[in-house]
């Protein structure tokens, strides 16, 4: 029972990790916007699609393991998934984001829910064999530490590659002058603006950034399943929105925060109710449900009162 | 005096080519339908700049009663202009339920402005609880009917409430989640069928006469799809007719003022939590009518006709339409059904169709293609000026 235990915690933590960087990436974009971008589960997979194209174009491969060793080549990829994933943030950032800037809400919610189901579609209709299901490629090292199974290499890289991002991001947030601007943004714009903060030029880096965390989120996310569904994107956004709204929309630890509760309520559900897998999803939505009705300012989150 | 007849004749003219252009686009392929949106857009911005919309509009809002007439002659006449062509109907059938859903749908995106992305679980409840009862359970159709309308209209209820708590992003999380906690549900619950859906619904019934049968008239034998698409159109007639009462109503006008300013609207005596639960329960009595008749005509249902791509198409055809207008919504629900049907060799572009067509409209027109129109009361003529009937319209001209 213990052994069972401590297996499913260091799942609930592995899906927690897959979890939490795009919830990182809702977070930024509302902070900085007040936007909801609801298409990022998608770009996060088309990222991930990214990767495994270049893969399998035979050639190019070849030649990247052929010039560098196995990891250097693997991190390359990793990096250019990446940053198709920030150049694809920054074109949907310009086709359906900007122009709705400062309208009604529902605007940009439509225009983006409908982004999501666009770069969906094109993935399921140009990607060779798009909509079905795709064996992503092992480039993570096999094998398990002190020969236990739990131990896997790939689920501690996957950790490992989360705890360095999200070390990143806290330097970047918090030690850079860029990092400083944009908490600024997301405390108050007009005050930011009037002292100078280059506003836009800060949305485009938010976005680049944004985008680079979704690339990399992408990538971990299909080495974890090991497969990749064109058709994947909406939940895993759906559950990424979820996860920061938990935490508290536009907190980068509340992000982190409320990925560690759906993953752990998914998880548990899944392992200790009879008849759970099928279940996980509603237990991890009801939960999101709930705390939009009795604590919608979520884990971390200040509560805010509008006044007339 | 003839100027009133002259008016009536314009009407009947333009009711005549808007069935005119209906047929045309129903016998049609696809390139000719898009030719005639086309035509339409442009031939509407010809008509807004030129100020002849809104005298169209007022000559179809005095002489309703020969429009809907015409109309209504329109669909009897439908299934002998197509000669029983199944297919065609088939179109018709579909576009007219999609109506009612969207007629629904629209108390919450135009009235409240909120956007419920769960559509097709109001939908979806309404056609799985009659399907349910018929078949598991030999309950008549007409009573599983009532039956998904009321159980729709809970679930109303139960997506109405996050929605008094929570607005834009957040409704949005909570209806998405809703969407896929329904459609996991029906998925993962034997007892529904499961992924095989529900298949031999019974058809309905009256005084023994099954509308499952073909009909015969002057020697023409019509395929059974000719029952159903008067009983469809009966109660989309009821529905437009609900729709449009409730838009000038007291509470499409009390919904108009929340969707402005919810805390200006309850200092003006609207009860904030009954008028917007009203908008949901509405909206999902509609669509669980609308869910209850696509079951029983189809016959067999499945989670795939009720999922989150449905939702976006609903809303898509709302949009496209023109929010909070009863005309708009209608166009978007036959102008996007009829394309759906036509693209049918081209299944793998739908839904990117529908993501690019509702993006598309959100930059180029947002109001969609018929915007909203600023509500009339009484005669133009007793003396208002044109101001003050703007103000009598309270919360009319919005956004």
């Amino acid at each position: 029972m213990g052994s069972l235990i401590l297996s499913q915690v260091f799942n609930a933590i592995m899906l927690a990790c897959t979890l939490a960087l795009i919830g990182i990436g809702f977070s930024l974009f509302f902070g900085v916007m007040d936007i909801v971008v609801f298409c990022l589960g998608d770009i996060a997979i088309a990222s991930a699609f990214c990767i495994l194209g270049i893969t399998s174009l035979t050639g190019v491969y070849a030649a990247l393991n052929g010039i560098f060793p196995m990891v250097v080549s693997n991190i390359i990829l990793v990096i250019c998934g990446g940053v198709f994933g920030a150049i694809l943030v920054t074109v949907m950032y310009h086709t359906v984001v900007a122009p709705f800037e400062g309208k009604n809400i529902n605007a940009s919610l439509l225009s983006t829910v409908a982004a999501g189901y666009v770069i969906r579609e094109l993935i399921g209709i140009f990607y060779p064999g798009g909509r079905d299901p795709q064996n992503f490629p092992n480039l993570l090292p096999t094998g398990y530490l002190f020969n236990n199974t739990m131990l896997s290499w790939r689920n501690i890289i996957i950790v490992g590659t989360t705890v360095l991002v999200l070390m990143l991001l806290y330097w970047f947030v918090n030690r850079t002058k860029a990092g400083i601007s944009i908490q600024a943004l997301s405390q108050n714009k007009e005050a930011s603006i009037m002292i100078g903060i280059d506003w836009h030029k800060m949305v485009i880096v938010t976005f680049l950034i944004g985008g680079f965390l979704l690339g990399i989120a992408g990538f971990l996310t299909a080495s974890y399943a090991s497969t990749l569904r064109f058709d994947t994107g909406s939940m895993y956004g759906l559950l990424g929105f979820s996860v920061a709204v938990v935490g508290g929309l536009g907190s980068i630890y509340g992000a982190l925060a409320g990925s560690l509760v759906i993953a752990f309520v998914e998880v548990f559900v899944t392992g200790f109710i009879p008849g759970g897998a099928a279940y996980s999803g509603v237990a991890g939505f009801l939960i999101v449900v709930l705390f939009i009705i009795f604590r919608p300012e979520g884990i971390i989150g200040e509560k805010s009162i509008s006044k007339v | 005096m003839a100027a009133r007849l002259n008016d009536k004749i314009t009407a009947a003219l333009v009711a005549l080519g808007i069935c005119l252009l209906v047929y045309i686009s129903l016998m049609s392929s696809l390139l000719v339908i898009l030719i005639i949106v086309a035509l339409l857009v442009v031939l509407l911005t010809y008509c807004e700049k030129t100020g002849l919309i809104d005298t169209v509009f007022q000559l179809m809002g005095k002489n309703t009663t020969l429009t809907s007439v015409i109309f209504g002659l329109f669909i009897i006449s439908l299934p002998f202009l197509v000669k029983g062509n199944n297919d065609l109907l088939h179109i018709m059938i579909i576009a007219g339920i999609m109506g009612i859903v969207a007629l629904g749908l629209n108390f919450q995106i135009g009235g409240i402005g909120q956007i419920n992305f769960a559509p097709a679980v109001f939908y979806g409840v309404g056609a799985y609880t009659t399907a349910y009862l018929s078949v598991r359970l030999g309950v008549s159709p007409w009573l599983g009917t009532i039956a998904g309308v009321c159980l729709a209209t809970l679930t109303g209820v139960i997506i109405g409430l996050p929605a008094l708590k929570a607005r834009g992003y957040y409704l949005a999380l909570v209806t998405i989640a809703l969407q896929t906690i329904f459609t996991l549900m029906i998925i993962n619950i034997p007892a529904v069928g499961g992924p095989n859906g529900i298949p031999g619904i019974p058809y309905y019934q009256i005084f023994g006469y099954s509308l499952h049968s073909r009909v015969e008239v002057f020697g023409l034998t019509l395929p059974y799809q000719v029952n159903y698409l008067y009983l469809v159109y009966i109660v989309f007639a009821l529905a437009i007719v609900a729709a449009s009462r409730l838009f000038k109503s007291r509470y499409g006008i009390a919904w108009n003022a929340v969707d402005q300013d919810p805390v200006v609207a309850a200092t003006q005596g609207i009860n904030l939590t009954s008028i917007q639960l009203l908008s949901f329960c509405l909206g999902a009595a509609f669509a669980g009518m609308a869910g209850a008749l696509y079951a029983h005509y189809t016959g067999f249902i499945s989670n795939e006709n009720f999922d989150f791509s449905q939702s976006l198409i609903l809303i898509c055809m709302v949009i496209l339409g023109g929010s909070d207008n009863v005309p708009g919504v209608i166009t978007g629900a036959l102008l996007l059904t009829m394309i759906d049907q036509k693209l049918a060799d081209y299944a793998n572009y739908r839904l990117l169709m529908y993501g690019l067509v509702l993006i598309i409209i959100l930059l180029v027109r947002s109001k969609g293609l018929l915007p909203k129109r600023i509500r009339i009361y009484g005669e133009r003529d007793t003396g208002m000026s044109n101001g003050d009937a703007k103000l009598a319209a309270g919360a009319g001209g919005k956004r």
